[in-house]
């Protein structure tokens, strides 16, 4: 038999049917008179921290910060609403990275509360529901990919497992790893619900709100533009431009996008490939416009898988193991005195450092 | 190529469109359609972002214009012929892996038949791993030879056809051995023979055995030469090379870092060797184009022909992939140059010669002659 979930338990685990039953069936028909009202504006609260949160806290903090968190549940029924309007003002901002976030905060929050569920048959009904049965040890490979595509380090790579018949061995001990990623697929692949623009009008407030803490969180994350971190694949490429080789393509794309998102100017960029002797600069230009966002698609810069097809991930340093893009790597490459300290713990203050 | 040639190249893959039987692809409707026609002109410019709603238009259109390559999108869109990658909107796309001679062998390469047969070589080791390591049913794999230079694999299986790009790259790079931790040989495995744990172990053996039969001074002088790994690490290397894995977990760590790394070539051939060498990127794109089954490759006159995996072991693409048959054409041979095809066997010099059809498509198409000159 099925076990009852009650309030607590959606709130906890807000994916499961029954808990996006309980959010549809909420009469949030009458929206304008509901979001005005104390209990509609108390939700929208909850759901901007929640976005907060999952914006400014890196995925080691996060455990900490449910376990403080977890002490003041104060109202089942409305921290699933605050699940269900996070995703409202996300799809709002229509941008990717502040939804990739909360998706990720989500998958975390309820794996957190997973890993300690003491009612085994709760905890057997929710890997059902994810799709994720936790009899056996075997995962099929198909879902197996889906759940560790987002994970790192090299033990989850398919290539370093056991494969056979179509199933994937697992441990018991890496199940709560993998029941976390599976229900980020499981959100994700569910993807956002469409708000209508006068919905999107009358929560204008809270998703400007969000957007500017994203905005100071990725201000904060890449700091001040700084050639000494670059990742050993892009000083390859400019020590290259300098010496006067000709780059590839994929090179030129791949340097380009790069300094675009770590901040460059048009023509600061242009300026790193002057160096190269074969210097056009009305095709550098044009170029570099159409990689930077003029075209319309802002590209950004290849992961250090791509790199590596493509023969750019060049003397690789130890810090390139625990990154899975060249950007990564001049993300964590920090050490100036702005780092001190942890900077995930402190309060997203919404203002940039 | 000369106007003359393109011409007679044109003229036949036209007769050869106006009877055959194309396979159309499955959801034809949500596939993006790439052309290149014979040119004299040495800049070929695709014409894509074609859309055709039924079979009948694709064969209508073949029939007219008798493209020298047909591609169609491995990707299902919902507009396909929308002008721009980002207006078609991607729906999924099928799984792809790609074989081809350049990939697998080094120059100088052997012959085109002894090239085709190795890549075949290559083929059936794939659709092994695909079937038994990873699960696929045999049915849901499609062989093609792609009339060039090797054969693809297309999967067509519902469960993988949204994959992102990320997730097909865990697929290949488990085809291809990429990121093997060489800690996984110190893993308990269920089975120590299948799969990579196996393919490493047996590996390293080999690796060992090459390395006692360069003898005590030269195995050094290699292992000093991989980065990282120190003139005592080499040594004690050289001195447990029976005995690797009675050391501790924690010493054996230490060396096998070094030692099986990207920075050991002799490592990573064997590696390469033990896997299958298909073509990266191929498979991480899913808004690629594709040759299109029953369409003619346009550098050779080959047909590209699907098989069932089974059908693989007794296919000949040099029989079974000709249409052309043996009406003689005179043609021009512009350098030396060897052919096998159906049953013959012919050796060219420069000069002009008559050849059979078929013969003198491949030559032309693959700019080894011009069509004319006077015969002899």
């Amino acid at each position: 038999m099925r076990p009852v979930f009650d309030a607590k338990d959606l709130a906890r685990y807000p994916f499961l049917q029954e808990a996006q039953a309980k959010i549809a069936g909420s009469q949030l028909e009458n929206l304008e008179t509901f979001l005005e009202g104390e209990v509609g504006r108390r939700i929208i609260e909850r759901a901007t921290d929640r976005l907060e949160s999952a914006i400014s806290l890196p995925p080691q903090a996060l455990n900490d910060h449910f376990r403080e968190f977890h002490a003041r549940i104060p109202n089942a029924l409305e921290s699933l609403y605050a699940y269900g309007m996070a995703r409202v003002i996300a799809s709002c901002t229509g941008d990717r990275t502040v939804i990739e976030r909360l998706i990720g905060y989500e998958a975390w929050r309820s794996a957190f509360y997973l890993s300690s569920e003491a009612d085994e048959e709760k905890r057997t009904e929710v890997a059902r529901q994810l799709g994720l049965e936790v009899s056996g040890e075997a995962v099929p490979v198909v879902r197996y990919v889906e759940m560790v595509a987002g994970l790192r380090e090299p033990l989850w790579r398919l290539v370093n497992r056991e494969v056979k018949g179509g199933f994937v061995r697992v441990h018991a001990s890496e199940l709560d790893v993998l029941l976390r990623e599976r229900i980020r697929v499981v959100i994700r692949g569910r993807g956002l619900p469409g708000v209508p623009p006068e919905v999107c009008a009358l929560l204008a407030p809270a998703v400007g709100h969000v957007s500017g803490v994203l905005q100071s969180q990725m201000l904060r994350d890449l700091g001040p533009i700084d050639e000494s971190r670059y990742p050993p694949c892009m000083a390859a490429l400019v020590a290259a431009l300098a010496g006067g080789a000709n780059l590839t393509h994929m090179g030129r794309f791949a340097l380009t996008a790069f300094l675009h998102t770590i901040g460059l100017s048009t023509t600061q960029i242009v300026e790193v490939y002057q160096r190269s002797p074969d210097f056009d600069i009305e095709k550098t230009l044009y170029q570099v416009e159409h990689i930077s966002g003029s075209s319309g698609t802002e590209y950004t810069p290849p992961s250090c898988a791509t790199m590596e097809t493509n023969g750019l991930c060049v003397n690789r340093a130890a810090l390139c193991e625990r990154v899975g893009s060249p950007l990564g790597y001049y993300r964590k490459k920090k050490g100036g005195p702005q780092q001190a300290g942890t900077a995930g713990r402190d309060p997203p203050s919404g203002s940039s450092g | 190529m000369r106007p003359s040639t393109a011409e007679f190249l044109h003229q036949r893959f036209l007769s050869y469109y106006a009877g055959a039987q194309i396979p159309a692809p499955d959801a034809l409707s949500q596939r993006e359609w790439g052309f290149l026609f014979f040119s004299s002109r040495d800049d070929p410019r695709m014409r894509r972002h074609i859309g055709f709603g039924t079979k009948d238009e694709l064969v209508e259109y073949l029939r007219t214009m008798a493209p020298a390559h047909v591609f169609y999108s491995t990707a299902y869109y919902d507009d396909p012929a929308a002008p721009t990658m980002s207006a078609k909107g991607w729906a999924g796309a099928d799984l792809i892996f790609d074989l081809d001679a350049d990939h697998i062998l080094k120059p100088p390469f052997p012959s085109y038949p002894a090239m085709l047969s190795r890549v075949r070589d290559e083929t059936r080791k794939l659709i092994d791993l695909l079937v038994v390591e990873l699960g696929f049913a045999e049915h849901e794999l499609q062989v093609v030879f792609s009339g060039g230079r090797g054969y693809h694999i297309h999967v067509k299986a519902l469960s993988v056809r949204q994959f992102t790009g990320q997730e097909r790259r865990e697929l290949i790079n488990y085809v291809c051995g990429i990121g093997l931790d060489p800690a996984l040989l110190l893993r308990p495995a269920a089975e120590s023979s299948g799969g990579w744990h196996g393919r490493q172990l047996r590996a390293l053996e080999e690796y060992l055995d090459w390395l006692e039969s360069l003898g005590e001074s030269e195995a050094l002088a290699h292992l000093q030469s991989i980065p990282d790994l120190g003139r005592g690490m080499a040594r004690q290397i050289w001195k447990r090379r029976r005995s690797l894995f009675e050391m501790t977990d924690a010493s054996i760590r230490k060396v096998l870092r070094p030692l099986l790394s990207e920075g050991n070539d002799a490592w990573r051939s064997r590696i390469r060797e033990a896997g299958v060498m298909a073509d990266e990127p191929v498979t991480t794109d899913i808004k690629r184009l594709i040759r299109a089954p029953g369409s003619l490759h346009g550098g050779t006159g080959l047909r590209v022909t699907v098989l069932e995996p089974r059908e693989l072991e007794a296919f000949d693409p040099l029989i079974e992939g000709v249409v052309f048959a043996e009406r003689e054409i005179p043609v021009e041979v512009v350098r030396d140059c060897r052919v096998s095809l159906l049953d013959h066997d012919l050796q060219f010099e420069p000069g002009p010669t008559r050849v059979p059809e078929a013969v003198a498509v491949y030559l032309c198409s693959r700019g080894m002659a011009e069509v004319g000159g006077v015969a002899p």
